[in-house]
């Protein structure tokens, strides 16, 4: 019973391998396969030997690494406004009951709305103030959409702190801000660091708002540019799949980089 | 120290709200805004339009399907690999993945896989003999649907598996032991101990998947432009081509204002089951 118990295991494990990892492994080696082949085969391994001719044109035919960097910009901007607002409002919340009711259920409740709702009144209002097209603009969106995520996270983090470090410190004379940025951000900083990678990973592959908010390659982020692909150039699949693993690389590595954090931050936000 | 939270709050939530209340009530362009009061025109209109209509149920179907496939698989799959083991510590790290990779690339990739001449599933289809010739898995109305959703399966599965793992982490030990010394066995201890155990965190998961999928968007997007007709236009992206397609700013803020309106309601309804759940079964 044991030995089959350990079997079943491993087998759904195969089986949950393949579904997972065949479209990533697919994407890879359909972008290392002649453009012929990919045009009359859809098998999994490229049969023609490989080629490095869509690497080579999708660099040369679409600014990737200005998508790239753009993504980047605007990600670690998001993400430093995003724990600016969040970190102080969520100790705030938690230790002094700030906002009462109202305020937690406000931010965490922005989460339910889909961001389309807010597109209209949100893309007048970036126009009025001139930040369309701008990394800025996008950035500020993408902290108000991240503020629950982090909120939320970092709240729990905050709540399982010994009360006890900052009632002395309290004692000893620290103001509020002395108790935050001294003992609960040190203590919090493994939790901070999870929060900081979901809100960089969130930035990095949002859609709809870079859609409606930027038009040029001055704010266009990497899911743009991945969009932009099918539509100018008809659908060279080989192009896209390595266009869009340049994409991927970095938030895997990034994720692997910091697998325990992210796990942990993970499970215990959201799982109380 | 809650003063920038409350600042982003009454700028990028308060603000849209009036803002679009005010723009429902208007005949208003993208780039006119504002133009005549009509008063609850638009309102009326969106009652009417069949395409409105078809979009909510079409996010229903949607959100409410791909919850239920990824809980049950999901949660499943974390009761199969409930221990420290080889498979599960590996089965952990790959599951990751799928989640955190842009929904954009992803799409663009199964775009090729269900591609009706070159696709990888086709291909093999064929082969096994399961398919009899090419089928455009995008391009019939009910499959397209059913494809997407499977993109969302694949992207999200994974996601409700590790938050499930956590959940088991979290049970009590006393009432199993209590259990095993009342000579209960795995599968009564499993129905009468661990399902209800986990039931209010397992509907956490089902309800932060349910909330994610009602904004499904970039799938759409990418995969099938809401096609083919209007058999995948999901309510995001039906008031997205209204909006910033046809310019229609006022009412698609009177089909934004519906959408908030029956999102605060399911929300609602959801909290009081999460509650009740929690009272009964909870620590």
């Amino acid at each position: 019973m044991r030995t089959v118990m350990h079997l079943l295991r491993w087998v759904t494990v195969g089986l949950l391998l393949a579904f997972t990892l065949i479209p990533l492994i697919f994407m890879l080696t359909t972008s290392l396969k002649s453009p012929i082949e990919i045009r009359v085969s859809g098998s999994l391994l490229p049969s023609e030997g490989i080629f490095l001719v869509n690497w080579e044109r999708a660099f040369r035919n679409v600014p990737l690494p200005r998508y790239l960097w753009n993504s980047l910009f605007v990600g670690i901007m998001s993400t430093t406004m995003t724990l600016l607002v969040a970190v102080p409002a969520s100790y705030a919340i938690v230790r002094f009951r700030a906002g009462g009711r109202l305020l937690p259920s406000w931010i965490l409740g922005t989460y339910v709305a889909p961001p389309i709702v807010i597109s209209v009144p949100v893309f007048m209002l970036m126009r009025s103030v001139g930040l369309v097209d701008q990394p800025l603009g996008l950035a500020l969106l993408h902290m108000v959409a991240n503020l629950p995520v982090a909120t939320w996270m970092l709240m729990d983090f905050v709540r399982s702190l010994p009360l006890e470090v900052e009632e002395a410190a309290q004692m000893d004379g620290a103001s509020h801000w002395g108790v935050l940025l001294r003992i609960v951000i040190p203590l919090i900083l493994p939790g901070l660091v999870a929060t900081a990678i979901i809100c960089l990973i969130l930035s990095w592959n949002e859609f709809l708002f870079a859609l409606i908010l930027t038009y040029s390659l001055r704010s266009q982020t990497f899911p743009i540019g991945i969009s932009e692909f099918q539509g100018e150039h008809g659908l060279q699949f080989g192009e896209i799949s390595a266009a869009a693993l340049t994409g991927i690389v970095p938030v895997y590595v990034l994720a692997m980089f910091f697998q325990r954090y992210l796990i942990h931050g993970l499970t215990r936000g959201s799982v109380k | 120290m809650i003063g920038p939270a409350v600042l982003t709050l009454i700028v990028f939530s308060l603000y849209p709200l009036i803002y679009s209340i005010a723009l429902s009530a208007t005949d208003s362009q993208l780039a006119r805004p504002f133009r005549e009061f009509i008063a609850f025109k638009n309102y009326t209109n969106a009652a009417r339009d069949a395409l409105f209509g078809n979009s909510l149920v079409l996010t229903f179907v949607y959100a409410f399907g791909v919850t239920a496939i990824e809980t049950v698989i999901g949660f499943g799959l974390a009761l199969l690999l409930n221990r420290e083991s080889g498979p599960t510590r590996f089965a952990r790290t790959l599951g990751l993945l799928p989640f955190i990779t842009p929904p954009v690339a992803i799409a663009a990739i199964w775009r090729l896989i269900y591609d009706p001449s070159s696709g990888m599933l086709n291909h093999y289809l064929v082969r096994a003999g399961i398919l009899e010739q090419n089928v455009a898995f995008l391009g019939v109305p009910g499959l397209a649907m059913a494809s997407v959703m499977l993109v969302d399966i694949w992207q999200w599965t994974p996601f409700v598996f590790l938050l499930s793992l956590a959940v088991l982490a979290g049970l009590p030990h006393e009432p199993y032991e209590a259990a095993a010394v009342d000579g209960a066995n795995g599968w009564q201890q499993f129905i009468h101990l661990t399902l209800p155990l986990c039931l209010p965190g397992v509907l956490v998961i089902a309800i932060l998947r349910l909330i994610g999928a009602m904004k499904v968007f970039d799938l759409v997007f990418m995969l099938t432009f809401g096609g083919p007709g209007s058999s995948t236009q999901v309510a995001s992206f039906y008031i997205y081509k209204t909006a910033f397609q046809q310019f229609k700013t006022g009412y698609a803020s009177a089909m934004t204002i519906i959408v908030i309106v029956i999102l605060s309601v399911l929300v609602a309804l959801l909290t009081a089951l999460y509650r009740r759940a929690q009272a009964k079964y909870g620590p």
